[in-house]
C-alpha cells in the first residue's frame, strides 16, 4: 500500500449561517503518494488542492471517500495525533504560524507537544535548524528576519516532529524571488539526501517542474498527472485552463507544430539552449 | 514609528541574568518595584540606583537598547516632574505668582523622575533577558498551585506568550494600514476630538479583520503541530534554581534591609 | 512629452545619527514623462519601497527633491494630503486595508476624502469598478464576502477612483495565481491605454514587467542602476544576473544562443518574439516546413 493514499475522496465547505454546503471543494479525487516521492499540486486559486492539503493530515476529513497514512484511516479519532506526527502541514503565511517570538523556542513546539524529553527535543531543533540552514539564527526573534527565512523556520518546526512526510501549501506564495530559491533549495536537498517525502502546493510553474510527478487540479477533480516532461508537454490542455507553461517548453512546443523535431521538450532555460544549438547547428 | 519600541523585547547574550531562573527574575523584580517605592531618603535612593546598575551592567545587554525603552517614557517622566517641583510644602525658594519652587518640591521631582527611570530599566532588565516562552513559563509554573482550583493557568499563559508574539507583527500591519489610507487620503492629522476618533476607523477595522485572519491560521497551525493542551506538554528549556538565583535572592533581601533601615535611622526627605 | 515627475538628487536615510542609520535611497535623479509605463525592479531592500513612497508624500525624502508637475511636492508641507491624489499609491496587498460596509462605499473613500459627492462622486466610483472588472451585483455586497482575487481588485479600484495623474502599484500581482496575475496585468494594461496616466509598477516578476513596462528602473543596494527602455535593458541580461536579478526564461535562452554564436537580436522578451526569429533563422536553412 502507498504511504498516503486518497480513495475517490470528495469534500465541500458548508455555509456558516444556513449550514448549506457549497458546491464540491473536492469532488472525486483518488492520489497515491509514496514514501521519497515529491509530488507538485498544480492549479489555480480555488481549485481545490489546499483542501486536499489539509485531507492529507486530518485537519478535514472527507465527506466521501476514505485517506489512509501509513495504513491508518484519518477518520479514526485515535490516530489524528499520530497521523499529524507522521505528516506536517506548513501554510502559506510564515507570520502565522510561528508561536514563539524566538527562533528555538518556536520550531521546539512540535515535540514539546508530542512529549519528548527536554534534551531530545534540543537535539532535534538543532537538527532540524541545521537542516533548513537557520542554526546560526537560533536565538534571533522571527519577526526581523526575511520571508525565506522565516518559512524555513516554519519547515524545521514541522521537521521537528521528525514526520515522514512534509506538506507544504503554497509555502512560496508570498516570499520574493530569493525567498523562493531558499525555500525550493531546502525542500530539494531533504528530499533528495534525508529521503523526506515532499508534497508541494503551488502555482508556480518553474518549481512544478523540480519534482519526480506533477499532479494538475481544476474545479475540484484532477485534470491531468505524470512527470514534469509528460504534464507540460500537454500544453494545449494547460493553455486551455489558463495555466502557465515554462517559457522554454512553450517555445519548443511551438516550434514542434512547425515541424522541429524534438524528441522531447525542455522544462529549463538550459535544457531548452542544448536543444536549439543541436537544431540551429 | 511604532516599530521603534524596544520596551519588552528579548535580547539574546550570555550573561548570569538572562541564565537566571525566569520565576527568580519575576519574583525578585516584584520586590524590587515595591521597594523602589518605599525610599523615602537619598541615602535608600542611591542604594536602589546601586542595585538598578548593577543588574543593568551584568544584564550585558547594551546600554543603547536601554535607551531606547527610555525614550517612550521620557515625557512622562518631565510632566511628572514639572508637576512635582509646583506642587512642593514649605518656604519657596523661588516665586512667581502662585508658581512657587520648594526644596521639597525639587526632592519630590528627583525622587519621581528617579524612581521611574529604575522602574523601566529594571523592567527592561527582565525583559531583555528573558524570553517571551520563558517569562510566560514562569508564570505558569509561579501560578500552578491555581490550576487546582481549576483556574486555566496553561491556557492563560499560551495566551500571554502568544499575544507577545504577535505585538511587533501586528504594530507593523497598523502602520502598513496606516499609510494604505493616507494614500488614500484619510486625514489622521486635523479636524476635532470626534473627527480623530472617526479617522482611526479605517485602521482599526482591517487591523481586527487582519488579526482575526492571523487567529485563525494560528490555531490550524498550531493543531498542525499536535498542539492539544498543556496536559501531556514538556518543554525543551527546562527550569531550576540555582546557586546564582538564590544569590540573587540574598542581594535582593539585602537591598530591602537597607531601604528599611535608611528609612528607619535617616530622616525621610520627601 | 512633457515631464510629470521629476526627482533630484532625492535620498533617503532612516534613523539618522542613531547607531541604526541606514541610507535606503542614495542621491537618486530622474524624471518620468507623462503617460509613460514605467516599471521598477530591484531586490527585497533594494530601496524601490522608500523611492515609491517618497513620490506621494508619504515619506519626506532626508535631501533632494520630488517635482510634480515641475512643484516641488514639498513646498507647502500642509498641502501635502494634494499630492496623493495626484499619485496614487496602491500598496502591497491592497485588499488588507478594506473597511467599509459595501465594495462601493468602500472604493469612494479616497474621492470622498478628495471633496467629491454625488452624479461626480458615482461615476468616479463606477468607472473604476469597471477598469478593474468589479461587477455591479459585487458593489453593494460587503468586501468581507469577497474572493481574494476580487478583494485585490476592489482595493485597486479604490485608488484608480481618485483618478491620480501618477498610479503607483507595489507587487500588484503577489500571491495571485496565473490567471488572476493574467487578468489584473491586462486591466492595468487597459487602464493606462484609456486613461493615458502615468503608471509605475514595482514588481519582483520580471515577467510581468517585460509585458507591459515601456522603460525600466533598475535599483539596487539603495542606487539606481539602470533606467533604460524595458529592451535596453533585458539585453543587459548578464549585468541583471550579476546584481542577483532574473530575466525571463526565454531572454535567457536567446542571451545564451547568442553568446554562443547565433545570429538572435538581444532583449528578446516574449515566447512571440523569440519564435519569429527562431523560425527565421532554420527558414533560411530549410528546416521547417
Amino acid at each position: 500500500m502507498s504511504f498516503i493514499s486518497l480513495d475517490n475522496i470528495s469534500f465541500s465547505y458548508s455555509d456558516i449561517e444556513s449550514g448549506q454546503p457549497y458546491k464540491n471543494a473536492v469532488d472525486g479525487v483518488s492520489l497515491n503518494i509514496e514514501k521519497g516521492e515529491f509530488v507538485a499540486l498544480l492549479g489555480h486559486n480555488g481549485c481545490g488542492k489546499s483542501t486536499v492539503a489539509k485531507h492529507l493530515n486530518a485537519m478535514l476529513l472527507p465527506d466521501k471517500g476514505k485517506v489512509y497514512v501509513d495504513g491508518d484511516d484519518t477518520s479514526d479519532e485515535n490516530k489524528t495525533y499520530d497521523i499529524r506526527e507522521k505528516v506536517g502541514l506548513v501554510l502559506q503565511n510564515p507570520d502565522n504560524q510561528l508561536v514563539a517570538s524566538v527562533v528555538e523556542e518556536d520550531v521546539a513546539f512540535g515535540p514539546e507537544n508530542l512529549g519528548i524529553p527536554p534534551k531530545e527535543i534540543r537535539q532535534r531543533v538543532d537538527d532540524a535548524l541545521k537542516a533548513v540552514d537557520m542554526y546560526d539564527y537560533r536565538e534571533h526573534a522571527p519577526f526581523k528576519l526575511s520571508g525565506g527565512q522565516k518559512q524555513r523556520i516554519a519547515i524545521a518546526g514541522i521537521l521537528a516532529m521528525q514526520p515522514q512526510c512534509i506538506v507544504l501549501d503554497e509555502p512560496t506564495a508570498m516570499l520574493d524571488p530569493n525567498g523562493r530559491d531558499e525555500v525550493m533549495t531546502t525542500l530539494l536537498k531533504l528530499n533528495r539526501e534525508k529521503n523526506m517525502t515532499v508534497v508541494l502546493i503551488t502555482h508556480y510553474m518553474e518549481e512544478a517542474v523540480l519534482a519526480d510527478r506533477v499532479v494538475v487540479m481544476d474545479a475540484g477533480k484532477i485534470l491531468t498527472q505524470g512527470t514534469p516532461e509528460d504534464v507540460f508537454s500537454q500544453a494545449e490542455l494547460l493553455k486551455k485552463h489558463r495555466l502557465d507553461v515554462p517559457q522554454a517548453t512553450e517555445l519548443a512546443y511551438r516550434l514542434r507544430g512547425c515541424g522541429v523535431k524534438f524528441d522531447k521538450l525542455p522544462l529549463n532555460a538550459e535544457q531548452c539552449v542544448k536543444m536549439l544549438e543541436e537544431v540551429l547547428s | 514609528m511604532v516599530r521603534d519600541v524596544a520596551f519588552g523585547q528579548y535580547f539574546p547574550a550570555n550573561s548570569v541574568i538572562h541564565k537566571c531562573d525566569p520565576r527568580a527574575k519575576l519574583i525578585m523584580l516584584v520586590g524590587f518595584l515595591v521597594i523602589i517605592f518605599c525610599t523615602f531618603n537619598y541615602a535608600s535612593l542611591a542604594l536602589v540606583v546601586l542595585f538598578t546598575a548593577l543588574f543593568v551592567a551584568a544584564s550585558k545587554v547594551p546600554a543603547k537598547f536601554y535607551f531606547k525603552s527610555m525614550k517612550v517614557i521620557i515625557f512622562i517622566i518631565i510632566v511628572t516632574s514639572i508637576l512635582n517641583v509646583f506642587y512642593g510644602s514649605g518656604d519657596p525658594l523661588v516665586q512667581w505668582g502662585i508658581f512657587k519652587i520648594t526644596l521639597n518640591g525639587i526632592n519630590r521631582a528627583i525622587f519621581v523622575s528617579v524612581r521611574i527611570i529604575c522602574l523601566i530599566l529594571a523592567s527592561s532588565c527582565l525583559t531583555f533577558t528573558t524570553s517571551p516562552t520563558e517569562l510566560t513559563d514562569a508564570i505558569e509554573r509561579l501560578m500552578k498551585p491555581l490550576a487546582k482550583l481549576h483556574f486555566p493557568v496553561h491556557e492563560i499563559a499560551m495566551m500571554m506568550s502568544l499575544a507577545l508574539r504577535f505585538v511587533p507583527t501586528l504594530l507593523e500591519e497598523t502602520d502598513k494600514i496606516t499609510q494604505a489610507q493616507k494614500a488614500r487620503g484619510a486625514d489622521m492629522e486635523s479636524g476635532n476630538i470626534i473627527q480623530r476618533v472617526k479617522a482611526f476607523i479605517p485602521i482599526l477595522i482591517p487591523l481586527f479583520v487582519s488579526a482575526f485572519r492571523r487567529a485563525y491560521e494560528l490555531a490550524t497551525a498550531m493543531e498542525c503541530r499536535c498542539y492539544r493542551g498543556g496536559t501531556g506538554r514538556t518543554r525543551m528549556k527546562t527550569i531550576h534554581m540555582a546557586k546564582r538565583d538564590y544569590v540573587s535572592f540574598v542581594m535582593v533581601a539585602l537591598l530591602i534591609g537597607g531601604v528599611i533601615l535608611c528609612n528607619i535611622f535617616l530622616p525621610a526627605a520627601v | 512629452m512633457s515631464k510629470v515627475l521629476e526627482l533630484k538628487n532625492l535620498s533617503y536615510v532612516y534613523g539618522t545619527g542613531t547607531p541604526f542609520e541606514k541610507t535606503a535611497v542614495n542621491n537618486l535623479s530622474l524624471s518620468i514623462e507623462k503617460g509613460e509605463f514605467i516599471g521598477i525592479m530591484g531586490h527585497t531592500g533594494s530601496g524601490k519601497s522608500t523611492l515609491v513612497q517618497m513620490l506621494n508624500g508619504l515619506m519626506k525624502p532626508t535631501s533632494g527633491q520630488v517635482l510634480l508637475d515641475g512643484e516641488d511636492i514639498w513646498a507647502n508641507p500642509k498641502d501635502i494630503r494634494k499630492i496623493r491624489f495626484k499619485v496614487g499609491m496602491v500598496f502591497q496587498y491592497p485588499e488588507y486595508q478594506l473597511f467599509e460596509e459595501t465594495v462601493a462605499k468602500d472604493i469612494a473613500f479616497g474621492p470622498t476624502n478628495m471633496g467629491k459627492s454625488g452624479a461626480e462622486l458615482e461615476k468616479a466610483v463606477n468607472d473604476a469598478a469597471r477598469f478593474t472588472g468589479l461587477k455591479d451585483e459585487l458593489l453593494e455586497k460587503s468586501p468581507f464576502d469577497l474572493s481574494g482575487g476580487e478583494k485585490r481588485r476592489a482595493a485597486i479600484a479604490g485608488v484608480i477612483a481618485m483618478n491620480p495623474e501618477v498610479l503607483v502599484l507595489d507587487e500588484p500581482t503577489a500571491g495571485l495565481d496565473p490567471m488572476g496575475r493574467d487578468v489584473l496585468l491586462s486591466q492595468i494594461v487597459q487602464y493606462h491605454k484609456e486613461r493615458k496616466n502615468t503608471v509605475i509598477l514595482v514588481s519582483h516578476s520580471m515577467e510581468d514587467i517585460a509585458r507591459v513596462a515601456d522603460k525600466i528602473i533598475v535599483m539596487n543596494k539603495s542606487n539606481l542602476v539602470m533606467f533604460d527602455k524595458t529592451k535596453e535593458v533585458f539585453s543587459k541580461g548578464r549585468e541583471l544576473e550579476k546584481i542577483g536579478l532574473r530575466v525571463p526564461q526565454i531572454t535567457k535562452i536567446m542571451l545564451e544562443l547568442r553568446e554562443k554564436g547565433f545570429n538572435v537580436p538581444e532583449g528578446i522578451l516574449t515566447v512571440d518574439e523569440a519564435m519569429d526569429c527562431i523560425s527565421s533563422l532554420l527558414d533560411k536553412e530549410g528546416k521547417i516546413w
